[in-house]
């Protein structure tokens, strides 16, 4: 198949080897490459069982066949490994140029293993691979760091790095790449981190051929023009993830307060319009098009974004409405390698558990100075920050306040409130890496466009089954979410890059394949139903304001959408994937 | 009529490098920015800055002017005459906006597509334009 590079990197960080051996084709055809390729070498290469911190878990960076051509919306690599945080199967994807960087260095795919016996970074020039010494950049945030390497090897060079957060092996760091795009749940910075890799720097001067290229190209400029930088789209352009702001506040998904209720009247204080009357600059991922990123400065706070995600949980869920405070702390958070929502997401945990006197964390909602400040401390493990280090579930185990616990296997919960769209309760609970909103994201059917009643049970399994068939087929061919692309359009563009016939069936039979994996590596590591959970708080309290005040997620109504879920997927009552399906993974 | 030339503002530009992989796909046959006859990059600096680095030809004829073999020639785009083309290298040298290369010894230069480029089509937000 074209596309392809047909070259996987392997790097023994322990011996500082390297080998290069093909992609697996075989694979390739069932998965065809980023997240699901990335599972398949996973599941097939980890012991069941590894402590995700050891040198036997691997850092995979995954590529896929349209990376590197100008297929819309295609720059982003998967990075994946056994998750530090979940103990769960954890693919992320992460934007910027680092992607493109890979595949035009002539891989497909790069897989760290062992660990580095001190600090160091891996250089990857084209086929030329080095290991160097990391002890200046040891401790230094990623900012610094991404700044130090690209002076020294040009702006060719994309780096992925952590802060002190992944050197710390704190279980919510993220890595960075082109500053402000992450890797960021799961704790994937804490693996890089755990293999004493502070760095991975990627040359590549090489380039990805098709058949009949120039028609590809025409065909794609087309498809670019019309389908992808449409009227439709051209929000994400214009406002980024901001847009979602008052989509969810109106439509009482936006938490408030460590999701104790929703909607914000002061909203309109960090809202689109004022976040980005504050832009000073547009970016977007190689090979992109519709280029979400919006380069913010307010007062001393600078970042690209902020992603909604992140202005939710600094903002209202933590009673904080100071926009440049919201900016501050995204980009703190970058720079110290957190993931803004987990590392958030503990903050206003901790809130909680002071304000209700369970246990004084000394900070309580709306301690903007604080939040900032705590998140350096989390990343350094020093004072309250050794703690809050610990993330949610553990806090929870530790001190109590398990009830408002937001979690799902340890993973902190996303920014869309459940309780006004029931879908996302299920999506939390099943998604494969914890609770995450990219897996199958609920509130476009059951908020924005309101083709599906949100405050029912009714349908969920089915709905939140063909919203992560899509996602698990996209994020496998690795197209960025932001552009919603028909099934059609997808069949059609893999046909145009592989030069091998696609139909629509095939790509909903990779889909499935790739749902069946990521849960079949869990359920080796010891999940099932058990585990796919709801935090008590949804089926507890009734919200008290906004669009769905008066609505909770009766439990009953939970394991109801839990069995539609794996009735749909073949899996047993108890959410375990049968040998049948296994056996043709 | 006036010559039509390439023409950036940095403003619509996102930095996704279509441009280069679209020039690269039809002069190389690979999709491959380090090849292309044109090179728009955007990046981010350790204090905050937003920068943009950009090389594409303007059609200012020095290199045709300065050709010692007489193989560049220009009326509405450049064109090389492979025969007379020494790969010698003055027209890289001198060109302002380093976007000749010399590969396998010959220049290699932008000719605009022959009046229909494709970093132009394919630039999402019209950062390029040809006029």
């Amino acid at each position: 198949m074209f596309g392809y590079q047909n070259k996987v990197l392997r790097i023994d960080l322990t011996r500082k080897g390297t080998i290069m051996e093909p992609l697996n084709m075989a694979w390739a055809e069932k998965y065809i490459g980023g997240k699901g390729l990335a599972i398949k070498y996973l599941y097939e290469e980890l012991k069941p069982g590894i402590d995700p911190l050891s040198p036997e878990n691997k850092l995979l960076l995954m590529t896929g066949p349209l990376t590197g051509t100008p297929v819309p919306c295609s720059g982003k690599l998967a990075v994946a490994a056994k998750s530090p945080a979940t103990g769960t199967i954890l693919d992320c994807s992460i934007g910027g140029h680092i992607a493109l960087k890979v595949k035009y260095a002539g891989y497909d795919a790069v897989i760290f293993e062992g660990k580095l016996s001190k600090p160091g970074y891996v250089l990857i020039q084209n086929d030329k691979i080095e290991f160097k010494d990391a002890s200046e950049l040891w401790g230094k945030g990623s900012h610094e760091v991404e700044g130090i390497l690209v002076e020294k090897y040009g702006h060719e060079a994309s780096v992925l790095s952590i802060g002190p957060a992944g050197e710390n092996l704190v279980t919510m760091s993220c890595i960075n790449s082109d500053y402000y795009r992450q890797a960021g749940r799961g704790g994937i910075g804490a693996v890089m981190g755990s293999k004493n890799v502070k760095a991975i720097v990627v040359i590549g001067t090489g380039g990805v051929k098709v058949d009949k290229i120039v028609d590809v190209t025409n065909r794609l400029t087309e498809i670019l023009r019309t389908d992808t930088v449409s009227e439709d789209n051209m929000f994400i352009y214009d406002c980024g993830t901001t847009a979602f702001l008052e989509a969810c506040n109106d439509g009482g998904i936006l938490p408030k307060n460590n999701f104790s209720d929703t909607t914000d009247e002061d909203w309109t204080k960090y809202n689109g319009d004022v976040l980005l009357a504050s832009k000073v600059g547009k970016r977007g991922c190689g090979s992109c098009g519709l280029g979400c990123g919006n380069f913010l400065k307010i007062g001393d706070a600078v970042c690209e974004g902020p992603e909604y995600e992140s202005i939710a949980v600094a903002g209202p869920n933590a009673g904080i409405s100071d926009p440049e405070s919201i900016v501050k702390a995204n980009q703190v958070a970058d720079d110290m390698g957190l993931d803004t929502i987990s590392a958030g997401d503990t903050i206003i945990y901790a809130m909680e558990m002071t304000e209700k006197g369970i246990h004084d964390f000394g900070i309580r909602f709306g301690d903007k100075e604080k939040y900032i400040e705590y998140l350096k401390l989390m990343a350094k493990r020093e004072g309250v920050g050794a703690d809050l280090a610990l993330g949610v579930r553990a806090l929870a185990a530790k001190y109590g306040g398990e009830d408002f616990a937001m979690h799902v296997k340890g993973l902190e919960y996303p920014q869309y409130e459940p309780r006004g769209s029931w879908g996302m309760s299920l999506a939390y609970a099943v998604s494969d890496r914890g609770a995450c909103h990219m897996r199958a994201y609920a509130p476009n059917e059951e908020v924005f466009a309101a083709s599906i009643p949100p405050y029912t049970a009714e349908g969920k399994g089915e709905m939140v089954y063909n919203l992560a068939i899509y996602n698990a087929v996209k994020f496998s061919m690795v197209i960025c979410d932001f552009w919603p692309l028909s099934l059609e359009r997808m069949t059609e563009i893999m046909t145009m890059i592989t030069g091998k016939d696609w139909t629509e069936a095939e790509m909903n039979a990779v889909a499935e394949r790739v749902i069946n994996i990521a849960r079949a590596f869990n359920q080796r590591e010891g999940f099932n139903r058990k585990d796919d959970t709801m935090p008590k708080r949804l089926a507890n309290e009734a919200l008290k304001s906004g669009a769905a005040a008066g609505q909770k997620i009766p439990q009953e109504a939970f394991e109801d959408m839990l069995d539609q879920y794996y009735a749909v997927l073949g899996w047993s009552k108890e959410g375990m994937v049968p040998d049948t399906i296994l056996c043709q993974l | 009529m006036a010559l039509k030339r390439l023409k950036f503002t940095k403003d619509n530009c996102i930095g996704c490098q279509l441009c280069a992989q679209a020039c690269s796909a039809v002069h190389e046959g690979e999709f491959s920015p380090s090849k292309a006859r044109l090179s728009i990059e955007s990046y981010y600096t350790s204090d905050g800055e937003l920068k943009y680095k950009e090389s594409y030809c303007i059609l200012c004829g020095m290199c045709k002017r300065q050709c010692p073999f007489g193989a560049i020639s220009m009326d509405d785009k450049l064109a090389l005459n492979l025969d007379l083309c020494t790969g010698c290298g003055v027209c890289a040298e001198v060109c302002p906006k380093k976007v000749i290369k010399i590969r396998d010894e010959k220049a290699v230069l932008c000719d605009t597509c022959d009046g229909d480029p494709s970093c132009v089509k394919i630039c999402p937000h019209n950062a390029l334009k040809y006029e």
